[in-house]
């Protein structure tokens, strides 16, 4: 026992002696959920468009006016007044608009006359994002023009749908909080654990611990003891201010039984990656071979989990890697927990299979490593 | 007679190298013992099997009793090893250092305390304890290194190149230590080196190992016996003419030859301590005024030329991973 935790101590002196794996380790999650939950928002704005009136007539008019509106209203678009058509589509393809919105001549005329006259809208569909925003956005606008001169019906068969949402209403920035705490635990498993036995075997410091009685089980389970303590204190540490930062209280929203379930999950987490990591990296003597990894792991691990977008709508075969990766557990119990007050039986599947990932990993991991040069 | 260590027939092979061939050989307890050896000789290939960090392919090799196979965690726990590079972590402190060492070991807390206090002391570190090992000069780390070898009490203390890349002065501080430990721990110590100095300065006994054999084994005075090539005596004098000295030396029967060379003559003879007074007062006999004189003792060097063929050999080139440079893996090496 106190081989094992002269191993804790010398790894948990050696983190605190670099404070800048600290603050990285802090930092960088706490970063990334500002920048992504700017950079996604979901909706987009100032989508310039330039609009070519052929027709100058009322309708054509009514258009401009309903794209105005939008303009000043949501401001999904910018509109742009262009007289020459070449002009417009000449700035389509250098990239100063993203569409351009054609009014022929006679568009006035055929609606007058009860035909179905048609706009010209071309898009950069090389963006398919704002392609598809801004044929939405467009023909949405269109639609109102049209209903102006359609007799009003009332149609009394068509029922009304009234949104009851069951939970507080989520951010888009707070629903990245889950995957921004698996990130920070990621993070940390990575810089602690395996990677320090990376480093020893780099710098030639593992032999003068192979040289003493300290087994396989001590080197390893110290290891994983002192990685654990880090990952899990940066990875609360990450919660509470990103949570800060994008508006939730913790101490309004969590419980006591709450937050116990939380570290739980985190704890379990670390667990599983800290063995996962033993096992990817137990052999490797060159901190380079690390970085690659790290970031190759990460998107592999972190994207499948259903902290950016929803594993539903992944193909069969990333929803299959989703069903095996330790994060999309670790997401959905977390994302249960701060956000719909789960208790235990809400999460009891996910605990359950990240704590059998954790000891399974934390076995291989140990029968991995090899005590010897 | 007990020995301290026991080696018998011993083999490594990795692949087609063969990196030990039969090597056997036996070390007294409260010995001062010294594997010489080229670059690549097989010298840490020797110590790392002694000290457990990997297996042989045959042989047997026994330390402290223990068979270093079979019993490889008793083995640790009674030796102290100092390995060729320098290991000590950079962000510990040197009191921490010897602390978790001692933990590792299983001291307990009042005796580890009493034992880093005392070493710290002897290897002169006492000022600089609570500083990272990452301030200290490689003179510093090296003793520091030397105390965390010792903080177990070991009954032998194994050394693998432990002045490699120090300066003179520390190179020499080091050599103190280990004498003064030797003679107050009544330590069997094995080091290898291939530095001549050291072995010549410190060690009892001395294996000399080459292409993974051992080529010869004596203490110092030993080895230089076996060798043919004798001490030499270069004489500068005047008032004389050098032929009429080189005819007179010549004569003398201890002398076994005698050469001008550049304005010196140059004396081959057994014992060149014991005849330079005899072959000065002789030429002042003859009327000769020496100038100048220099001894060229049989060093370990000559013994070892003799043995090895050549004072310096490089060392073979390491494998390195084709994919990553000196990452893994290794199976894929160029």
């Amino acid at each position: 026992m106190i081989r094992f935790l002269a191993v804790v101590e010398r790894d948990l002196r050696k983190f605190l002696r670099n404070p800048l794996v600290i603050l990285v380790s802090i930092v960088m999650p706490v970063v990334y959920l500002v920048i992504l939950g700017n950079s996604l928002q979901g909706e987009l704005r100032n989508i310039t468009v330039a609009v070519v009136d052929m027709d100058r007539g009322p309708f054509a008019d009514r258009v401009i006016e309903r794209l105005y509106a939008l303009q000043a209203g949501p401001g999904t678009i910018m509109l742009v007044r262009v007289a020459d058509q070449g002009k417009a589509m000449e700035g389509l393809k250098s990239g100063r608009f993203k569409g351009v919105l054609i009014i022929p001549t006679d568009f006035s005329r055929d609606i007058m006359r009860g035909k179905n006259p048609e706009l010209g809208l071309f898009l950069d569909n090389a963006e398919t994002v704002s392609a598809d925003t801004l044929r939405m956005a467009i023909t949405g606008a269109i639609g109102e023009i049209e209903r102006d001169f359609l007799p009003v019906r009332t149609r009394t068969s068509i029922p009304s749908v009234r949104e009851v949402n069951l939970y507080k209403k989520v951010d888009y920035d707070q629903s990245l909080i889950p995957g921004v705490v698996i990130m920070a635990i990621f993070l940390g498993t990575m810089t602690t654990g395996a990677f320090n036995l990376v480093m020893d075997r780099f710098l030639g410091i593992e032999e003068s611990y192979f040289l003493t009685p300290l087994t396989r089980y001590d080197i390893v389970m110290g290891l994983m003891v002192s990685g654990l303590i880090v990952t899990t204190v940066l990875a609360l540490f990450v919660l509470f201010a990103s949570s800060l930062i994008s508006g939730i209280y913790l101490w309004k929203v969590l419980t006591l039984h709450g937050f116990v379930l939380l570290t739980v999950i985190i704890v379990l987490s670390t667990l599983g990656l800290l063995g996962l990591m033993f096992i990817i990296m137990g052999r490797i003597n060159h901190p380079r071979i690390v970085g690659v990894l790290g970031g190759f792991l990460n998107v592999i691990f972190f994207f499948p989990s259903g902290a950016i977008y929803p594993v539903e709508s992944f193909p069969w075969w990333l929803k299959g890697f989703a069903i095996v990766n330790p994060e999309t557990y670790s997401v959905h119990a977390l994302r249960a927990i701060l956000f719909k007050g789960a208790d235990i039986e809400a999460v009891k599947g996910d605990i359950l299979f990240l704590s059998v990932f954790a000891v399974v990993a934390l076995l291989i991991g140990i029968l991995v490593f090899k005590r010897g040069l | 007679m007990s020995y301290a260590i026991e080696v018998c027939d011993l083999v490594k092979r990795y692949k087609t190298v063969t990196a030990l061939d039969r090597v056997s050989f036996t070390i007294e307890e409260g010995e001062f013992f010294g594997l010489l050896g080229p670059n690549g000789a097989g010298k840490t290939t020797l110590i790392r099997i002694l000290t457990t960090l990997i297996k042989p392919t045959s042989g047997r090799a026994v330390v402290m009793g223990l068979d270093v196979v079979k019993k490889r965690a008793e083995v640790r726990k009674v030796i102290g090893v100092l390995p060729q590079a320098m290991t000590s972590d950079l962000d510990l402190t040197g009191l921490e250092t010897l602390d978790i060492y001692g933990r590792f070991y299983g001291i307990p807390a009042m005796e580890r305390k009493k034992r880093i206090a005392q070493l710290l002391e002897l290897v002169g570190l006492k000022e600089r304890a609570r500083d990272l090992v990452a301030a200290y000069s490689g003179g510093m780390r090296r003793r520091l290194e030397i105390a965390r070898a010792l903080i177990h009490m070991p009954s032998l203390l194994i050394l693998d190149e432990p002045t490699l890349g120090l300066d003179p002065q520390s190179r020499h501080t080091v050599w103190e230590l280990l004498r003064r430990f030797q003679d107050s721990y009544n330590l069997t110590i094995l080091l290898t080196t291939h530095y001549m100095e050291e072995a010549e300065s410190l060690c009892g006994r001395v294996a000399i190992i080459d292409y993974g054999k051992i080529v010869a084994l004596d203490t110092v005075e030993g080895l230089k016996r076996m060798v043919p090539e004798k001490d030499t005596i270069e004489l500068s004098i005047t008032n004389i003419g050098l032929d009429r000295a080189e005819a007179w030396i010549k004569t003398l029967s201890y002398v076994h030859s005698c050469v001008i060379r550049d304005d010196t003559l140059m004396v081959s003879v057994d014992n060149g301590a014991r005849m330079v007074p005899v072959l000065v007062d002789g030429l002042r006999g003859l009327g000769a005024r020496v100038t100048r004189i220099i001894l060229k003792e049989k060093t370990l060097e000559d013994v070892f030329i003799h043995f090895t063929g050549r004072p310096i050999r490089e060392e073979e080139s390491r494998k390195v991973s084709f994919l990553i440079g000196a990452g893994v893996p290794l199976k894929w090496s160029r």
